[in-house]
Order: C-alpha cells, then structure tokens, then sequence
C-alpha cells in the first residue's frame, strides 16, 4: 500500500510513495513563467513568427503584402502595425483586362462600316477620342476597385476598405478580440489553381461578419488571425493573473 | 456661329443635332472626369500606398483628354 511521505511516521517496509503534486509545482511554476514569457513576446519575435506563417512579400504590385512598410489608411491608430494587408486575387482582374484590349480595337472594325465614311473626319476623330476615353475610364475603374479593396489584419484588428464604382465607400472592423470564427471557402477551377478564396469572419461586434473575397492564401490568414487570437486571450488571460 | 446660318438641307440638320449630342456628351464626360480626380485623390487619401501619385496623375491625364475632347467637338 502506497503511503505519503508527509505521514508522521513511516513505516520501514512501507513502499514510500512521493506525492505527484510535491514534484509537480516546481515544474507549473516553470510552466507559469514560460507563459509569461510567451506573453511578452518581443517585436522580433513576434515579427519573425509572422514571416514565418505568412512569408515575405516578393513585389509591391502583389495582392498580398506582409507588414507594409508605406501602405496605411486614414483609420489606423498612431501605433497600429499592420501586418497584412491583402487585395483580391489579381487573377480576377483577368476578366476586365480582356474586355479593355477588345475594346482597344473595335474602332478598327469601323473601317468596315462604310456609311460611316459619310461623317466628316472630325467627327470620326472626336468620335475615336470618346471611345478610347470611355475604354480607358473602364479600365480605371476596374483597377481603382481592385486596387482599394483592401483586407487589413493589425495588431489590434481586422478592417476591411472597399471602394464600388468609385462613388461608395466601405468601410468595416472588428477587434481582435471579439473574433469568434474563421471560416474559408476555396471555389472553382481558377480558385483552386491559383489558391484564393474568401475567408468570413464571425464576430460579436456589430458588424457581425467581414468577408476577405477571392484573397490569397486564405489557409495563412486563417492561421495568422489564430495566432493573433491566441496571443490576445494570452495577453487577457495574463492581464487577469497578474491583476 | 456660321455654320449654323448656313443651313440649306437636311444634312445640316442631322450635323446640328450630331453636334449638340456630342457636345453635350462631351460636357458630362468632363463633369465625370472631374469627379474621377475628386474620388482618386479621396481614395488616395483614404488609403495611402506607393502607387497613389501615378493614380491621382492618370486621373488628371484623363481630365486633360476629356477638355481636349470638348474643345474638339467645340471645333465641329
């Protein structure tokens, strides 16, 4: 029969039997003291576990940017980092990229129309001129939508900026804090070859979902807001045992 | 003005109101074109990225090219 140590009297034959507990508290006080550590992560670190889950960004012209160093927004607090800033797959840019080089070319097909002839060449000039106008304000647009739709994950939240038709602006956030699911969905033939998807956030905010469209990599957004996640409850959890 | 005066047939006609239509249009192509600057440049300030002086500069290119297109059909 197994008996404690701290008993007032052993018994010579009695098998000593040392109380996990007694040899386990050194070892939870290491436990506790790591965890504090992990908590106050320094920046490097943290910076490094970022690259780590999320790489580094090879050109400035690509949908998906690791700790932007010039790119910012006028919401953006005085200290907040931003640590990914994301725009839709420019795969679905395709689209309108054709439109534009076809619509570059249809003056050409005028030629054939011979009634057109009866307009003076002014008017055919002018006429020309209107076209490539409204051929490149098409393309500009596309690309201005494209271009300030925006997904940002901070150190203090998620935002989403959205631009339609240059007109309408959107403008959504969450706080880290208050994510309460990630989900992703990889669709069709173009998403899975070039690995984008839409990535929903469930919160418990007001706006109670912000939805990444067509972004990339959604699986390392997915993990980076886990980590990020992670380390809010960690730096609660640990503003609650030190308070 | 005297191209106006001058109207001895039905082909002036069609030419006067051809002219009126793309004037017009060229007209309201210029108020979207300067709508277009206002936006970029808000835009530009909303989200600032290294590309924004490129797109605020195509933006007035654009403008430039609509007051051209104006003064073109003005020359009709």
């Amino acid at each position: 029969m197994n008996r404690s140590k701290d008993l007032d009297t052993v018994a010579p034959d009695d098998e000593v039997f040392v109380s996990k507990s007694a040899e386990e508290t050194p070892k939870k006080k290491n436990i506790n003291t790591e965890k504090k550590s992990e908590v106050l992560l320094t920046k490097e670190d943290l910076t490094q576990k970022i690259y780590n889950i999320l790489g580094h960004t090879k050109s400035p012209f690509s949908s998906f940017l690791v700790r932007p160093k010039i790119l910012t927004f006028a919401e953006r607090d005085e200290n907040e980092e931003i640590y990914l800033a994301v725009r839709p797959h420019w795969i679905n840019n395709l689209s309108w990229i054709i439109v534009s080089i076809l619509m570059l070319f249809v003056p050409l097909f005028f030629r054939y129309f011979t009634f057109l002839n009866f307009f003076p060449g002014q008017y055919q000039f002018a006429a020309v001129l209107f076209w490539y106008l409204i051929t490149f304000i098409y393309a500009f647009e596309k690309f201005l939508s494209w271009y300030f739709n925006l997904f940002l994950v901070t150190d203090e939240r998620v935002v989403d900026i959205d631009f339609n038709n240059l007109l309408n602006k959107h403008f959504a956030e969450a706080d880290l804090s208050v994510i309460q699911d990630v989900s992703s969905s990889v669709r069709g033939v173009l998403g899975t070859f070039f690995n984008f998807g839409d990535v929903l956030i469930q919160t418990a905010s007001e706006v109670n979902q912000i939805n990444f469209e067509k972004v990339p990599n959604p699986e390392k957004i997915i993990k980076l807001l886990k980590e990020l996640r992670d380390l809010e409850e960690e730096k609660d959890n640990g503003g609650k045992n030190n308070g | 003005m005297d191209n106006i005066l001058n109207i001895n047939g039905l082909e002036n006609y069609f030419f006067i109101i051809t002219k009126v239509f793309f004037v017009s249009c060229s007209l309201l192509y210029l108020v979207f074109a300067l709508i277009v600057v206002k936006q970029v440049t808000s835009m530009s300030k909303s989200v600032t990225d290294k590309f924004n002086a490129i797109l605020i500069l195509f933006s007035f290119i654009h403008l430039g090219f609509s007051i051209l297109l104006i003064l073109t059909m003005f020359g009709l």
